[in-house]
């Protein structure tokens, strides 16, 4: 091997000369991995197959104009991608969509905060038991969270009967069927998520600071807001990033809770795909609802990072 | 002091109250004898158990969703091991991108992948099958096999295989005495998570089942859609029941956070 690398150019010799030490284990590593890449060529398949491949083929589905699918006269245009902009019903059903993962969000770090706070404050079996209650939930079918939600909900039901007898209310209040009905739904999914992303984040704070301010003589309530709650900030935006993209895409829970009264985005495409068979018309609003959740994102976390808590995103 | 860690845990019950509420309701609503569902419950009775027996699309359904959970399970298992044995063994070159690629169905909305997989599928005549709805299942359970056993193998000590292969193992008998003993916990509880996930599926399912095939959830579903009957609250009991059962278990073998803990990508 010597001889040859000499009389190559001089450049590589100086390179290689160096590093020639280190190559050695290295050239072993390359024929270590081959069966780590046997082991995992099942599963690259399967996800190539019947992941990566779908959601491409439909982004090129998004850009056919007829709805002659596979058809020798497919026109491609962006078509599908304009509609949603001539047409009130579209944007006003993006404009809802983001709007109820707004409120959604709010709804779940305020009844987030707390729970998260609790955690990262007690003992650990404490911490365990809690993580367990508010987990376990996640693991039973969405169907069955919502209709527990339908029997408290109802014109009837225990929350207007109850808001009734405190006498807050004369008439039953409409939360089913309607905004609030959804964003309950969502919240309340969605919520076990926020506490994570929050505790996540609330054990990383190092517990002298909390010490030293009290050492200092603040108060709790001031040393929360001085010094807990901007730390914890990273927490907070991961969790309402990802309360909010999944809000964004739910569909059973504003199926089910708003129906036809609340036509979220993917309530619209569901109908656009399964019932009407606008195939690529549903495609385009499939990535169009991708791409809003997406950009959403990016900005909040932009303005967090490039804002007053710069520092606390390293 | 005490009022602020007061309101703290105050509100901190609230919050825990409100996330287990809906589950809390509705075992005491299906054993109502009205003929309407309601909490509290009016009158007390069993009719609304007996009554799922004499629904055979419940049952049909139940079975249904439970083989095919317990397929998706098998196979996402069997392709999730291997290939989170992979990942944490072998210095396999672009380790993260693989890493997040075969995580990645967890980021897409189940409502696009359901699509996504439809319009694939009806070329290929799978639309509807049965062949067609495990696929999907198990696209839905191998991030969550993956996670798992990808955590189950972190503080693997690769040693012990290799102890055993000097002591004139084969690397078949390595694998299955040393290798499989050691992160079987972790498949298992893979394994169950899959059971769960593919049992409690809606969203993709809805794109997959045809009127023949249906699973339990798309049932409750449809059935709250259409009319809203108390025999949906027993039918929801006793889902409730089945996955409490298995989340039990899960806590005993792996701790049922573990799946979920610091994860940026789940998506229900």
């Amino acid at each position: 091997m010597e001889p040859i690398r000499s009389y190559a150019s001089q450049e590589i010799e100086t390179e290689t000369n160096p590093i020639e030490p280190q190559q050695k284990p290295k050239l072993k590593k390359r024929k270590a991995w081959v069966p780590g890449l046997l082991l995992l060529t099942p599963i690259l398949l399967f996800i190539f197959g019947f992941f990566v491949i779908p959601m491409l083929y439909i982004l090129y589905l998004s850009f056919i104009s007829t709805d002659n699918l596979g058809a020798e006269d497919a026109v491609y245009s962006l078509k599908n991608y304009t509609q949603l902009f001539s047409d009130t019903y579209y944007l006003s059903s993006l404009w809802l969509t983001v709007k109820i993962s707004l409120y959604s969000v709010l709804v779940a770090l305020f009844l987030g905060y707390p729970v998260a706070l609790t955690m990262a404050r007690s003992s650990a079996r404490i911490r365990g038991y809690i993580t367990l209650l508010i987990v376990s939930p996640l693991l039973v079918s969405i169907v069955v969270r919502n209709f527990g939600w339908y029997l408290l909900l109802l014109p009837n039901g225990t929350i207007n009967q109850t808001l009734m007898a405190l006498g807050i209310i004369n008439a039953p209040l409409k939360l089913l069927f309607s905004e609030i009905g959804v964003v309950i739904g969502l919240s309340n999914a969605y919520l076990p998520f926020m506490i994570l992303s929050i505790v996540a984040s609330l054990y990383n704070i190092d517990p002298s600071l909390d010490k030293a301010g009290a050492i200092l003589g603040a108060s709790p309530f001031r040393r929360f807001f001085s010094i807990t709650l901007p730390l914890s900030i990273p927490g907070i935006v991961s969790g309402c990033i990802l309360v909010f993209s999944l809000s964004m895409s739910a569909y059973v829970t504003p199926a089910l809770m708003g129906g036809a009264n609340v036509p979220v985005m993917p309530v619209v495409i569901y109908d656009q795909i399964n019932n009407l068979l606008h195939w690529t018309f549903g495609s385009a609003l499939s990535y169009i609802l991708l791409a809003t959740t997406v950009i959403s994102v990016t900005i909040f976390t932009r303005m967090f990072e490039k804002g007053k808590f710069k520092e606390v995103f390293r | 002091m005490k009022a602020f860690s007061g309101l703290r845990i105050a509100l901190a019950v609230l919050a825990i109250i409100y996330i287990l509420i809906p589950l809390i309701v509705v075992i005491p609503a299906s054993f109502t004898s009205a003929n309407y569902p309601s909490f509290p419950a009016d009158g007390f009775s069993l009719q609304w158990y007996t009554k799922i027996l004499e629904r055979p699309e419940f049952l049909e359904a139940f079975f249904n969703s439970a083989k095919f959970a317990a397929l998706a399970a098998l196979f996402s298992v069997i392709f999730g091991t291997l290939g989170a044995l992979g990942i944490a063994k072998y210095d396999i070159p672009g380790k993260s991108y693989i890493t997040a690629l075969l995580t990645s169905p967890l980021s897409v909305p189940q409502l696009v992948l359901g699509i996504a997989l439809l319009m694939y599928f009806t070329p290929m005549m799978l639309a509807g099958t049965s062949t067609g709805f495990l696929i999907a299942h198990i696209v839905i359970c191998i991030p969550y096999v993956m996670r798992l056993v990808l955590t189950g193998l972190s503080g693997f000590d690769y040693n012990l295989e290799r102890a055993a292969a000097i002591l004139g193992a084969n690397p078949a008998t390595v694998f299955l005495k040393v290798t499989l003993p050691l992160i079987g916990s972790a498949a298992i509880s893979g394994g169950l998570f899959a059971f769960l996930t593919s049992f409690d599926n809606v969203t993709v399912s809805l794109f997959m089942v045809s009127p023949e095939m249906r699973t339990l959830p798309i049932e409750i579903f449809s059935q709250m859609q259409d009319a809203y009957n108390p025999i949906v609250a027993s039918v929801s009991s006793v889902v409730i029941f089945i996955s409490v059962l298995l989340i039990i278990i899960l806590e005993k073998i792996q701790g049922v956070g573990k799946v979920f803990g610091g994860s940026h990508h789940t998506n229900g």
